[in-house]
């Protein structure tokens, strides 16, 4: 990594101006000592460019855990949901349905019942046991 | 939507104020050049096929309506918009309407609310104060029925207006691979358009699931 007519180690050729406005924040010397400084915001760049890219798969696991939860509460799992979705051909995706189902909690109960009666499989929808059930 | 409480995309305290000065000049610039902008949005709407499940480009899936949107648009280009805004005005703190859609424009989905703003993809030929109608609706809900389109809610139509063209914040692009002395190092802005979000119509005649009351199991 030592280039031999450099004195300094690393190969970033910012000037140190820009090498510690990128290291704000991180812990110890290196957001103040240039030599450290420059290989962490080196190695730092290199996982955001990583990161960039496992953004987009973390984030999906995360809609899908919070469909999930939200479908679970009416009685249906993740899986039987989104098949009865594609079933009646409902384009909405994992994002817009994770935020649904935390904010706009009646909308999502109506998409589950149309899954519901799209693909049933789950345990049926409003149980009313006793005197209820006559009414 | 819960009466007791409000979801907190309704608070008002997310919503932002409208632009007053955007009837005057959107007038004056579509009065500039009426004829080559009906050109434009009559062929970017021909090409545009029917609003079939489609991944469509950035581009192509701002489509305006039909021809009769599109005189619309050039004559009474005041007429369309401003009663919205007028209400939303009148309303005063009650900017949210009630009332958001789900809409799809270049392969990614948003939920809108008339009164905010969302940032999308760089539209090409759309100009600032421009009037954008958005087709491809995939769920329209109120406070008392859900539109649940398949995949698309028909006639339904999003109103936007262009408020900005501009771009992103800078992500510094780096490339590295260790003991082969190898790195590129590339600075990446990408363009984007905002759009405010003026009105959602079109979505009544569509079956509706009514929102019943919430029982949880």
């Amino acid at each position: 990594m030592e280039k031999v007519e450099e004195k300094e180690i690393g190969f970033l050729k910012m000037n140190k101006g820009k090498i510690f406005k990128l290291a704000k924040g991180f812990r110890g010397r290196a957001k103040n000592c240039i030599r450290i400084a420059r290989e962490r915001v080196e190695k730092a760049l290199q996982y955001s460019y990583r990161d960039r890219r496992n953004k987009k798969r973390d984030m999906r696991s995360l809609w899908i855990e919070q469909i999930n939860a939200g479908t679970r509460l009416h009685g249906v799992n993740y899986g039987n949901f989104m098949h009865g979705l594609t079933k009646e051909n409902i384009q909405l995706n994992r994002k817009v349905l994770s935020e649904l189902s935390m904010h706009e909690p009646y909308s999502f109960k109506a998409l589950v019942d149309v899954s519901r009666s799209a693909f049933p499989g789950n345990r049926p929808a409003v149980k009313k046991e006793g005197l209820a059930a006559i009414l | 939507m819960a009466t007791a409480t409000l979801p907190l995309r309704l608070l008002p305290s997310k919503t932002l104020a409208l632009p007053l000065p955007l009837p005057a000049s959107r007038c004056s610039l579509s009065v500039a050049a009426p004829v080559p902008r009906r050109w434009r949005r009559l062929l970017a709407s021909a090409e545009e096929a029917a609003p079939a499940p489609v991944e469509a480009e950035a581009e192509a899936a701002v489509e305006e309506v039909e021809e009769e949107e599109v005189v619309e648009e050039v004559e009474e280009e005041a007429a369309v918009p401003e009663p919205v805004e007028a209400q939303l005005a009148a309303a005063g703190a009650g900017k949210d309407a009630d009332i958001f859609a789900v809409v799809m424009i270049g392969s990614r989905q948003y939920i809108v609310m008339p009164g905010r703003y969302i940032y999308t993809q760089r539209l090409k030929g759309a100009n600032v104060n421009d009037e954008i109608i958005l087709n491809k609706v995939l769920l329209v809900s109120t406070r008392d029925k859900a539109y649940i389109g398949m995949p698309v809610v028909t006639n339904a139509a999003v109103h936007a207006v262009v408020e900005e063209q501009g771009r992103d914040d800078k992500v510094i692009v780096f490339k590295f691979k260790k003991k082969k002395k190898y790195q590129r190092k590339l600075g990446h802005r990408q363009p984007n358009t905002r759009l405010r979000i003026t009105g959602i119509s079109g979505y009544e005649d569509f079956p509706a699931d009514p929102i019943l009351e919430y029982v949880p199991a």
